[in-house]
């Protein structure tokens, strides 16, 4: 469920999330322009354009399943982060208007999660590896395969949030069935986007967007911020596993009172009870997914370059 | 009077490697009709847009009724020629006909109004009725052209530059396309390699081989040249021993 | 490949219609905004704009087989979402299938939500069914989105015919050579496919670009004068929306 519809959100939420898509445009406008110049025109036209009609092939993923390219990360990693965000904008907005393809109350939710969360997180985590491995054609086209996989994963999130703090589905559910389907969806995300990604730099190379090779700062940057994200999850996870009563009064303090005092439906209160809290669950199964998309991201690479 | 167009020591390659044209030299007058004639990759395209300024030469000038292809003259130039190119998809990129045809006069800060007006009158005028509010994608091949040849007319260009007119139509729309562009005023210089097309629209021939000109005369000498036709790949022996 | 069978309803002339683009969009945004922004259990509220929908539809000549036809699709998915909230809600267990169990909040939640969602889904319905792409653009750029965000619309449209052709002809071709292939097969195809598409999709943008230059571009596409708006469509339309804003305010002020 990446495009939420009408109807699974409440007024709090469809107000904020689209006052922070709308601050998050107008910054991207601004960078875009700079970053474009008179060619923006054309080259978001033309990225629009495939966007949508790369949304319409479906890719089997066997046993009768298929899946399509959601393209914000393989959008970015041509045009740079912003001017991927307004053409993922731009796609959203006319899948909600013309195909009811998400809500227009919830059009707010939707650009926030796809174009300025998807594609934000998604180009973070591809400079970021970047910034650690430095900049080759295999360890590109690895990048990108893990940022689309993350970002996928963290569009899942944002919608479970959304629902939960619209008081439609409590979080820990909602975390465990619209996370745990994004991060199926991320598998299919990273490997097409690395697997496009390295037929385009082989054949057309100038269209992706230069990184320029990382810097002494840019790398010190890349693993002071791998060590502070490591060391917090590790606190996390303590915290989860010797405290629980802290994470909860954390959560509750949030807005989400229904976190552990709530009756759950049969599989997920067996499914939560030994790993001693869902938000746990779904940590470890985001882990999990990146370390998955990882592997599949170096499997894609060595296939597809024929090294 | 300088000539409407002056090409000058015209040389240009692409950043491949490859040299597209190597030093053109020919001028335009005011109401001629000229054929730039030329087997594919003889530099015909390279040239026209040279002439509106889209490329920048390695050497040599084009100049358009006095003013440089160069700079802030740019604007002035594209005023005055009309390119229309090779696949008219490239040149109807607007959600409707009305928009694609008043797009060049909006962008010389003609007011929206003004701009409807002119784009209504010039569809009349070529006898594309009734398809104003429709995409491109809505028409039949022959009305894309007539189309794409309508967002330049509009502008009232003194040279109108076309880029394998009649490349994909059928042999109606061909003849119906040739006939219309007969009785238009403007100086015509047209980029083909239908030697056919070129007889019935213009007077003078201009032959480009591999980015030169190797010939520049009265088309009806041109046409009667066998020997050059054949050389530069303009026309094949058709036997069966050939 | 062609989405006009979308806007067939665009050229019937009606009193909604005949308001200006922007009218009509921003009445289906407050329709949809104000039911998706109504309390759990509001039912008598969701009643009274669900009313209101169908006056819309009335007035804008669509036959209602046509309504409901086109909102099927999408209301198939909502329905399968909301499905989900019936096992996910806590609350007084009802009924139990097989570990799952359905709650009274969880059939409650899942009644309003499907509620909620018709409602807006058919507002959204009704403007494209009335809304050429052309005239929605123009609405859009007069409710001031960013011109970066139009414009690529506005190219992107063209485009996008022009890239789906180029793809299927790609299909076919690829398809003549190799009538079935595995699904693995069939998969590197599509990334192919897909990689062609995008290397496709920029050099038309390429060659696009260059022939809005030669007709004088210098970096914003201008537009032709849109739609003008009258007085009565600007007094229904403020008529509408306070009517909503109204019926979601009341709604919250009982909940």
């Amino acid at each position: 469920m990446a495009h939420i519809p009408d109807g699974f959100l409440s007024a709090p939420v469809m107000a904020g999330t689209a006052a922070a898509s709308v601050a998050g445009l107008a910054v991207a406008v601004h960078r875009s322009r700079r970053h474009l110049a008179e060619r923006e025109a054309p080259v978001l036209g033309a990225a629009t354009a495939f966007v949508f009609a790369a949304q319409m092939l479906n890719f089997p993923l066997g046993a009768g399943t298929s899946a399509h390219l959601l393209g914000g990360v393989l959008v970015g990693t041509m045009l740079g982060p912003w001017a991927a965000m307004l053409v993922l904008f731009a796609v959203v907005l006319v899948q909600a208007l013309l195909f009811q393809d998400g809500g227009i109350g919830a059009l707010g939710a939707n650009t926030l999660n796809m174009a300025i969360l998807g594609v934000g997180s998604g180009m973070l985590v591809y400079r970021w590896i970047l910034g650690l491995t430095g900049v080759g054609v295999r360890r590109r086209v690895a990048a990108a395969a893990v940022a689309g996989a993350g970002s996928t994963v963290i569009v899942g999130v944002a919608v479970a949030i959304e629902l939960a703090l619209s008081d439609t589905v409590p979080l820990a559910p909602a975390l465990v069935a619209v996370g745990g389907g994004h991060a199926l969806m991320g598998i299919g995300e990273g490997v097409i986007t690395g697997a496009v990604l390295a037929m385009v730099l082989r054949a057309r190379p100038e269209l992706v967007g230069g990184v320029p090779s990382p810097s002494g700062w840019d790398r010190a940057l890349a693993y002071a911020g791998t060590i502070v994200a490591v060391t917090l999850a590790a606190g996390a996870a303590y915290l989860a596993s010797s405290k629980p009563d802290a994470l909860e009064a954390a959560a509750a303090r949030l807005g989400i009172q229904e976190f552990e005092t709530a009756y759950l439906a049969a599989p997920f209160a067996d499914y939560t009870a030994p790993l001693g809290g869902a938000l746990m669950a779904a940590v470890i199964g985001v882990i999990v997914v990146f370390v998955v998309a990882w592997v599949i991201g170096r499997a894609v690479t060595r296939k597809r370059l024929g090294v | 009077m300088p000539p409407l167009l002056a090409v000058r020591d015209l040389a240009f390659h692409y950043p491949g490697g490859t040299s597209a044209l190597r030093g053109i030299s020919f001028d335009v007058e005011r109401g001629e009709r000229v054929a730039l004639l030329g087997s594919t990759g003889s530099g015909k395209s390279t040239l026209l847009q040279h002439i509106n300024g889209l490329l920048t030469p390695d050497a040599g000038s084009v100049t358009v009724a006095g003013f440089a292809v160069a700079g802030d003259a740019v604007r002035e130039v594209r005023r005055r020629v009309g390119l229309v190119f090779q696949d008219p998809n490239d040149q109807l990129f607007l959600p409707t006909l009305l928009e694609d045809i008043a797009f060049g006069p909006l962008n010389d800060g003609v007011d929206a109004h003004e701009a409807t007006y002119r784009a209504r009158v010039i569809l009349d005028e070529l006898g594309l009725v009734g398809v104003e509010s429709r995409p491109a994608h809505h028409l039949s091949g022959g009305e894309r052209r007539l189309a794409a040849l309508a967002t330049v007319l509009v502008s009232r260009p003194e040279l109108l530059a076309l880029d394998e007119p009649t490349g994909d139509l059928d042999a109606v729309s061909r003849s119906r396309l040739v006939r219309l562009l007969a009785t238009r005023p403007e100086t015509l210089l047209t980029a083909t390699h239908d030697l056919d097309v070129a007889a019935a629209l213009c007077e003078r021939g201009v032959v480009l081989h591999r980015g030169a000109v190797v010939a520049d005369r009265l088309l009806a000498d041109v046409l009667g040249d066998r020997e050059l036709l054949e050389r530069h790949g303009l026309a094949a022996p058709l036997d069966r021993s050939g | 490949m062609s989405f006009h069978h979308l806007d067939q309803y665009a050229t019937v002339s009606s009193p909604v219609t005949r308001a200006t683009p922007t009218a009509r969009v921003l009445a289906a945004t407050a329709i949809a905004v104000g039911t998706a922004a109504l309390p759990l259990g509001a039912w008598e509220h969701l009643g009274i704009l669900a009313g209101l929908v169908v006056l819309v539809v009335a007035a804008a000549h669509v036959p209602a087989s046509l309504i409901l036809r086109r909102l099927a699709g999408p209301f198939v998915f909502v329905l399968a979402a909301s499905t989900g909230l019936l096992f996910l809600v806590p609350g007084t267990p009802l009924i139990h299938v097989g570990p799952f169990g359905i709650s009274d909040a969880g059939l409650q939640r899942f009644g309003f939500v499907l509620g909620r969602a018709s409602v807006a889904l058919t507002a959204a319905v009704v403007l494209v069914s009335t809304t050429s792409f052309p005239e929605l653009l123009q609405a859009l750029r007069q409710l001031r989105l960013p011109a970066a965000v139009t414009t690529a619309l506005g190219l992107g449209y063209r485009l996008l015919y022009l890239l789906v052709d180029e793809l299927e002809r790609l299909q076919r071709a690829a398809r003549s050579r190799n009538a079935d292939g595995g699904t693995t097969r069939r998969r590197r195809l599509l990334v192919g496919i897909t990689a062609a598409g995008l290397s496709r999709a920029f050099a038309r943008g390429e060659r696009t670009h260059r022939a809005m230059l030669a007709r004088g571009f210098v970096g914003d596409l201008p537009s032709l004068a849109p739609k003008s708006w009258d007085l009565g469509t600007a007094l229904v339309l403020t008529v509408l929306i306070v009517a909503v804003v109204a019926i979601a305010l009341s709604a919250h002020l009982r909940f």
